[in-house]
This record gives C-alpha cells, structure tokens and sequence, in this order.
C-alpha cells in the first residue's frame, strides 16, 4: 500500500492506494484540484476571492463564475436542510467552508478517476472518499471518540455506492457550524458521522445534524438518503440501521 | 360541495402514501406537474376543479376552486380532478424528491369516483419496495476501539487543522503505512 500525505486547506490531506503510489503526475494533479479551491474559496487566505468578497472589496456580482456557483449550491443545500446548513456567518459574511473542502476532494477524484486510478482512500481532514477496495476487502475507516480522540467509537466499512463518510462536531474548527438554543443542552449533539453516496451530502448532512440537533434529526434522516451516527453531550450514541451494528456497536 | 368531497377522498387515499405528503419539500421537485385532461363526456371548463395541495407539512389541507385547470405547486403534491357526474381520468402529481428517489402519486377516476391511488417509482434503484423511516435509534459501545486493532485505513472525525493532524489517529496510520 502507498501513502502519500500533503496538507492544504489548513488541514492535512492522506491519500492511500491499495497498491503502489500513482505517478508524480497524478499526486501533482490531486495537489492541484485542493489548491485551486483554497486559492479561491479560503476565508484564511486574505488574498483569496472570497476574502476579497468578505472585505467588500469585490461585489459578488463581479466574482468568477466558479465562486458563483459554488455560492448557489450552497444556498440549495440551505434550502433543501430547510436553513440547518447555511453558507453564511451570523454577521453575514459568505463563508464556502462548509462545502468547498468536498467539492475540491470531488475534484482530486476526478483526477484519480481520469487517471485510471481504482482502488484509493482519500482523507482530508477527517472527511473520507474511496474507490474500489483494499484487496478485495471494503476500506474500513473509524469514527473517532469525541471525548477521547486516541481511541474510536466504531468502524465504517465503504462499501458498494456508500463511499464517502464525513463527522462534523464541536471538538475542533466548528466554526462553519452556527446553532440556535444553548449548544450544551445536553442531547445536544456534540458529533455527528454521516455514511452517503457522495462527500458533499455526506459533509453537508453532517454539518446540518449537528446544527439543527435531535429535533431536526428524523425529518433530515427522512429527506436524505443517508445513514448517520450521533453522539449527544451526555455520551449517548444512536445510529440508523445501516449503521447501527458497525464494527463496535451495538442494537442498545 | 362534491368537489370538495372529491378532494377530500383523494387526500385520505393519497394520505397511505404518506412519503409524498411528509417528505414533500421545497426547492427539491426535478419533475414538471403532469396531470392529464380528464376526457368526459360533459363540458370540463363548467366543472368545478378540485385541488389538494400540501407543502411538506402534517396537515394536508384541501380547497375547491373554479380554476378550469389542474395546478400543481413545485415542492408539493397535488392531485387535481374534474368532478362532474361521468368525468374520468387519470391524473398524477407532482413529482417529489425523497431519500429513496422521485414519488409520484396517481389517481385515477372513473365517472366521478375514484378508482385507483397508485404511487409511481415507490421502489429503489433495485426496484426493491422500501419502507419510508429511516430512524436513529439507541446503540452502546461494545469496546474501546483502538485504532490498528480496528484495522481501519482512515479515521473520520471533525474537522482536524495541519498542527491537530500531527497527533491524530491518522497520522499515526500514516506513519505506520496502514
């Protein structure tokens, strides 16, 4: 197995291949897709277009068309979790973090796809996307414990067309989550894991549970085709029944 | 006042399907309305036309009005029907986004009555039928996991920033070239 590690978008990005590293090409290409969308859509680089947008420097109505429609999409995704997800600060500000960091691994696996690359795991910052499989057996990642982040609360198999797997949570670089109501009520969620077809919905959804919490838990798990797991303030976990006996749970 | 009848019993049909009626959402209908012209024998811009709209909410709510055509909502299921003595037809909502894929619901009506509610594409991909909850329910840890015992590639947690990634879980995978 070949492992290549590179960070980007603040964060630091691992890239697995069930057998040896592709060419330099192809890593550069991958390195590439992650740096065009933190060129474009980072909040910490001050020289950044959406930085420029925040400063009010540069109208929207004069941004590229990429930034555009990255903007509209996240404003679907608003739409579509009824405001659980938004694209927005509370102090108005357009912020794209909550979609741009799927949207550039979408983009390095097109890279990895148009290659001829089948068997690969990417991680970048926690957010999980493979193809194929490890030797025949389903990439196998785990979830993290939110109270104590050297071990796992359970393991995720990858498998068939549920391929991208994404926690959001208030343990580190939240920022892109805003709720409503006392965030330490306790059932509360502190972590939520979503398993989906793809990583912007599975990212998104993450992001969307955590907000809008248990009472809007079951009408998103309902509207989107997804499997999840949640961990409240109190500890407690639940699952869907996709998931509800991975590797280290079980049925309570 | 049998327009409204109609309406009401199309709801209540249409109600066991309750996937269209509780899922329907905004912003997410892919499918124009296609509701067919009822053929009857009568004149159909006399009849009263009835429409049952519900957006999304748990409480459908039905209205009769003069309107000579059906009208469906984007983000709604509608069912529209002319309700003269002898009007046939088949007539189909709006198509609605749900995690299992579109739904539509089909009514058809034989001289006034209804004589058929039938969910269009209520099956997976597989054209397996599905069950329409998908419920987090309470699970317990059976174990601390460590990582390597887990045998696990890569670790999903929240967001981790380039410093946080030096003393997670995954770097530690890496280093180990698991």
């Amino acid at each position: 197995m070949g492992v290549h590690v590179f960070d980007t978008m603040g964060t630091t990005v691992s890239l697995r291949f069930a057998g040896a590293t592709a060419p330099a090409s192809v890593l550069d290409g991958v390195e590439g897709a992650f740096r065009a969308f933190d060129e474009r859509f980072s909040l910490y680089r001050t020289d950044s277009e959406i930085s420029r947008v925040a400063r009010g420097e540069l109208p929207l109505t004069r941004t590229g068309a990429e930034l555009r429609e990255a903007y509209a999409e996240a404003l679907d995704w608003s739409r579509s979790t009824d405001g659980a997800f938004t694209p927005h600060r509370p102090d108005g500000v357009i912020d794209l973090s909550g979609t741009v960091k799927a949207k550039a691994m979408e983009a390095a696996a097109r890279v990895l796809d148009s290659s001829g690359e089948a068997d690969w795991m990417l991680v970048a910052g926690g957010d999980i996307l493979t193809r194929g499989t490890l030797d025949g057996l389903p990439w196998r990642a785990g979830v993290v414990d939110p109270d104590d982040r050297g071990t796992l609360l359970c393991a995720v198999e990858l498998v068939g067309r549920r391929i991208a797997l994404a926690t959001s949570g208030t343990a580190e670089r939240g920022e892109h989550i805003w709720r409503t109501g006392d965030p330490r009520a306790p059932q509360r969620y502190r972590q939520v894991t979503v398993l989906a077809d793809d990583i912007v919905t599975a990212d998104v959804l993450a992001t969307a549970l955590v907000a809008g919490g248990p009472e809007r838990c079951p009408e998103l798990l309902n509207r989107f085709d997804i499997e999840a797991i949640t961990v409240d303030n109190a500890g407690n976990l639940t699952a869907t029944p996709g998931l509800q006996s991975a590797w280290g749970l079980t049925p309570a | 006042m049998r327009a409204r009848a109609l309406a009401l019993s199309i709801l209540s049909s249409a109600a066991v399907l309750t996937v269209g009626w509780q899922l329907g959402t905004q912003g997410q209908t892919s499918t124009a309305p296609d509701a067919a012209a009822p053929t009857t024998a009568d004149s159909v811009t006399s009849d009263p036309t009835a429409t049952a709209t519900s957006r999304g909410g748990s409480t459908p709510s039905a209205a009769a009005t003069p309107a000579p055509a059906p009208t469906a909502t984007n983000g709604s299921v509608s069912a529209a029907a002319a309700a003269s003595d002898g009007a046939s037809g088949t007539f189909t909502g709006t198509s609605v986004q749900t995690r299992f894929g579109a739904v539509q619901v089909q009514v058809t009506v034989a001289n006034g009555s209804i004589t058929d509610v039938t969910a269009l594409q209520l099956t997976d991909k597989d054209q397996r039928s599905v069950s329409i909850s998908n419920r987090a329910a309470p699970v317990l840890r059976q174990e601390v996991l460590a990582a390597q015992s887990a045998n696990v590639q890569g670790v999903s947690g929240a967001t981790y920033t380039s410093d946080a990634y030096l003393s997670s879980l995954q770097s530690a995978l890496d280093q180990a070239g698991l």
